[in-house]
């Protein structure tokens, strides 16, 4: 008796999985499909989905532009986010252990006004930073995308979270063989928190690559922008005459990252969870 | 001659130097946690807390950028401000969208959390499938869905023309153009807080769904009485989360609709953004800023308080 009904309920649960991934899947395939048309294909009633003459000349025009820099704008998006990724662990690593597992005045105090400030979203400082990026030739440079968020409060909060978990005896131990502050945190706390490093990595990593706000008031120059800035400007003037182009280009902005994840799909969900989690 | 001191005073002598050990040991601990923290503290002060502070005292002043002397004006940013109907109706269109959007959002990852915790074939493929539109940038959503929502040639409306639905302009149309961005954002970001319903759901102990079964309690009732009330951090932190972030609206109508049509999809700080960096006026922008900062703080706390109070482990 109750056998058919377990069946019928995962079949429900089979169509309502299947209809969400045709509605998450199918934009994306569309664009990958319709970038490979003209524009007189493109601008047909009905939509056109999947064209059985592909036309490369959109991926053309993409590369021979002087006002589409879509590599140098990839480029400057991953190198950005990279360096950024990197000064925000060696920065934010040492700070998470002071505050785990160093007695120190005014620990507490600190650590709340940290807290605090995460509450207060970002765009309060956005035009001070912008003033003084401004004010240090920063402006149109990868230094105004590293440094403004390199004290990066969320990470050192959760790395502390990590940190703590990470029983004291190993460390106790460590003391007695005469290892000092930093041979502690080096040699024990960072190789026992691979995971935690990890989850990190990919969290501030994406964030930083995805931001749109901060990169296009620093970075307006056509060579310095990254590459949603360079897309999102491209709407405004390809916007009207030239779709194919753009879709062309948010392909050309998608296949990287599906790449990655498709190889990382198992660590990035892990990863994001985590930090998500603990988070919490 | 030791052997005097030894037997002298001892305990004293000892103690005394463990006590002097002692010190010495928190005084190394203390400044070693000061050169942990160094760099970190430098980038703090630098960008995080003079920032706040630069903001605040900028908000008093008539802070044109391209004018070398700024007037002092106390209260006369906030006061325009007060008056100023584009940023009421900028904070009216931001809310809207801000809760439209993670009641949107929190649904739909709810309910495919609940699908992927069952016992289903591929639920490994549809957990990567469905977080992929996470990892999008802004600009490539926008791209895609400005084009899925075009009135003529769009794929939803192609869709909707099916079921008998004439062609509607998403975009174009200042009752829709809310609900429009909202959908696409959903679309966008519903990932995140499925993975977290997932991890959620995961750590919920499978002893309290037996012990249900056995009292003979129907799938309804084990949502409602079991899975949902013990969700409840969760879903404080995914809508308190959603909602901090969708406040936050700019990439989505920059993109897509320019703020368009009239004021229709103006956010705060997209008006922000026309405020400082297209008009210069960075004192007013600042107030715009420090008053939107003002009620997202005003509102977690309130989220805190009507759902967290509910909140027990």
């Amino acid at each position: 008796m109750t056998l058919p009904l377990f069946r019928i309920k995962n079949l429900s649960l089979y169509v309502f999985l299947a209809i969400l991934g045709l509605l998450v899947a199918m934009p994306l395939v569309l664009i990958l499909s319709q970038s490979l048309m003209d524009n007189t294909t493109l601008y047909t009633w009905p939509p056109q989905v999947v064209t059985l003459a592909p036309n490369f000349g959109s991926y053309q025009t993409l590369f021979s532009q002087p006002d589409l820099q879509l590599g140098r704008w990839l480029f400057n998006s991953l190198f950005a986010s990279a360096s950024y990724t990197v000064v925000v662990l060696t920065i934010c690593a040492p700070a998470a252990y002071a505050f785990s597992r160093l007695q120190f005045r005014g620990r507490n105090v600190l650590f709340f006004i940290l807290l605090a400030t995460i509450i207060i979203p970002s765009q309060v400082t956005l035009i001070p930073n912008y003033l003084l990026m401004r004010d240090l030739h920063f402006l149109n440079s990868i230094n105004a995308l590293i440094w403004p968020g390199a004290a990066n409060v969320f990470a050192v909060f959760l790395l502390r979270q990590f940190f703590m978990q990470i029983p004291q005896e190993l460390e106790e131990a460590a003391i007695l063989d005469g290892c000092s502050y930093f041979g502690r945190f080096w040699k024990i706390i960072l190789p026992l928190s691979s995971n935690a490093l990890t989850a990190l990595t990919i969290f501030v990593f994406l964030g930083h690559y995805n931001d749109l706000f901060w990169p296009l008031i620093v970075n307006s120059r056509v060579d310095m922008r990254t590459l949603p800035v360079g897309l999102a400007i491209l709407n405004s003037s390809y916007g009207g005459s030239e779709r194919p182009v753009l879709l062309a280009a948010a392909v050309f902005a998608t296949v990287p990252i599906l790449l990655v994840y498709s190889f990382f799909q198992r660590k990035i969900i892990q990863g994001v969870t985590l930090t998500g989690m603990a988070g919490r | 001659m030791s052997n005097t001191i030894v037997t002298g005073s001892a305990p004293a002598a000892t103690q005394q130097a463990t006590r002097r050990f002692q010190i010495n040991l928190r005084r190394r601990e203390s400044l070693a946690a000061y050169v942990f923290l160094l760099p970190f503290m430098f980038f703090f002060c630098l960008f995080v807390v003079r920032g706040v502070a630069a903001a605040v005292n900028m908000s008093f002043y008539d802070w044109d950028v391209l004018s070398p002397v700024h007037k002092y004006l106390g209260l006369g940013n906030y006061n325009e401000l007060i008056n100023d109907d584009i940023w009421w109706l900028s904070l009216k269109n931001t809310l809207i969208f801000a809760v439209m959007t993670v009641a949107g959002s929190s649904l739909v990852a709810l309910g495919a959390a609940l699908a992927l915790n069952q016992p289903v074939r591929g639920r490994g493929f549809f957990r990567v499938l469905l977080y992929a539109p996470s990892l999008l940038s802004a600009g490539v959503v926008g791209t895609t869905w400005v084009w899925l929502l075009n009135t003529q040639f769009g794929i939803v409306n192609y869709a909707l023309h099916f079921f008998g639905i004439p062609a509607i302009n998403w975009l174009g149309d200042s009752n829709l153009v809310l609900p429009a961005l909202s959908l696409t954002t959903i679309w966008w970001t519903f990932g995140f807080p499925m993975l977290l319903f997932l991890a959620g759901l995961q750590g919920i102990p499978t002893l309290f769904y037996e012990a249900a079964r056995i009292d003979g309690a129907s799938p309804r009732q084990i949502f409602f009485y079991i899975t949902l009330p013990l969700l409840r951090p969760t879903i404080l932190f995914v809508t308190v989360l959603g909602f901090i972030s969708h406040m936050q609206l700019f990439s989505q109508n920059f993109i897509m609709t320019t703020g368009g049509p009239g004021y229709a999809s103006y956010s705060v700080i997209y008006y922000l953004y026309q405020i400082a960096w297209k008009s210069f006026r960075m004192g007013y922008g600042s107030a715009v800023a420090i008053l939107l900062a003002a009620i997202i703080v005003i509102f977690t706390a309130l989220q805190f308080i009507l759902i967290g109070r509910r909140v027990q482990y």
